[in-house]
């Protein structure tokens, strides 16, 4: 309970589970889920340094080369950057309603933070091996196969990684949908130009600081 | 009291006010008299109004006397809008 301007109590709405889960930004927007946002994503940095899990793209989920974290905080940001800015211009273009920068960069940061789960679950011993299998079998085509618990193991590990992934595409629809006020088949049509642009921005922006 | 029905039971209509009473003395004025814009709007949304006017049309203090995020409130508060909009229209028509 808390009180309104006139100091008469007022009842909170509770949020249940399925609203902590896929809806959190109807509680949760602004500053807050931008210092939250960016937590996630320097957290997910360091954890895909310690298992070389590299988010390379908007979407992108892959094991790779170990690297210094600055390389995995980079993609962090690039692709929250990219998809956020795509999504506000588009937004100002899409939406009626008025909205604030700060809303949409937050909570779209905010929705990056299954990609801590990602990258925890690869630092599973059998995702580990199961990884480093197949980019041995890649550049030496003899190379020993991965013993099958390993695939077992591994592939329905990296299978929940992935859908990790799904789980932040939808948290990232939604955080669109609230802070542009948008539904229906413009927010999805719309939503789906911005990943689109924003894949590719990320990927030529990622390529052009890694390489330099 | 009693809260003022604004919808016709029956055909879901806009409902107008037919007696108008003084509760000091009794007298009663009888006609055919609209509902006020803000009246017709569900009691949910004349809340939101009350409390968005005493909050002094701040979104953020909605936000935290609702425990709802910045553009749930701003939402909402556009959703009114256009109702009121629409109610207006209706009423100029």
């Amino acid at each position: 309970m808390t009180t309104d301007a006139a100091g008469e109590r007022v009842a909170r709405p509770r949020p249940t589970l399925y609203d902590l889960l896929f809806r959190p930004f109807g509680y949760v927007a602004g500053a807050q889920s931008l210092a939250l946002g960016l937590a996630a994503i320097v957290a997910a940095g360091s954890l895909g340094r310690l298992s070389s899990m590299h988010f390379d793209g908007v979407l992108d989920i892959h094991t790779g080369r170990p690297a210094p974290l600055s390389v995995f905080l980079y993609e962090g940001i690039v692709d929250w950057l990219a998809l956020s800015i795509a999504l506000f211009v588009l937004g100002r273009f899409v939406s009626r309603a008025g909205f604030r920068a700060l809303d949409l960069f937050g909570t779209q940061a905010l929705a990056r933070w299954p990609t801590i789960l990602a990258s925890f679950v690869a630092l599973a011993p059998p995702c580990r091996r199961l990884a480093a299998s197949i980019a041995a079998q890649a550049l030496q085509p003899g190379a020993l196969p991965a013993d099958r618990t390993d695939v077992i193991l591994g592939g329905l590990l990296f299978f929940a990684a992935l859908l990790a992934i799904v789980w932040m595409v939808a948290l990232m629809y939604h955080s669109y949908s609230l802070c542009c006020n948008l539904r229906g088949p413009r927010a999805a049509l719309s939503f789906l130009v911005a990943v689109v642009v924003s894949e590719i921005a990320a990927k030529l922006v990622l390529i052009r600081i890694l390489v330099s | 009291m009693k809260s003022l029905p604004t919808i016709c039971p029956s055909c879901q209509s806009q409902l107008t006010v037919a007696r108008l009473v003084c509760p000091e003395c009794g007298t009663g004025v009888e006609g055919s008299f609209r509902l006020p814009l803000l009246a017709g709007l569900p009691p949910d949304d004349q809340r939101f109004i009350l409390d968005f006017v005493k909050s002094s049309g701040s979104l953020k203090e909605m936000a935290r006397l609702l425990g709802v995020s910045y553009p749930t409130v701003r939402n909402r508060l556009d959703e009114i809008i256009a109702r009121v909009r629409a109610a207006e229209e209706e009423e100029s028509a």
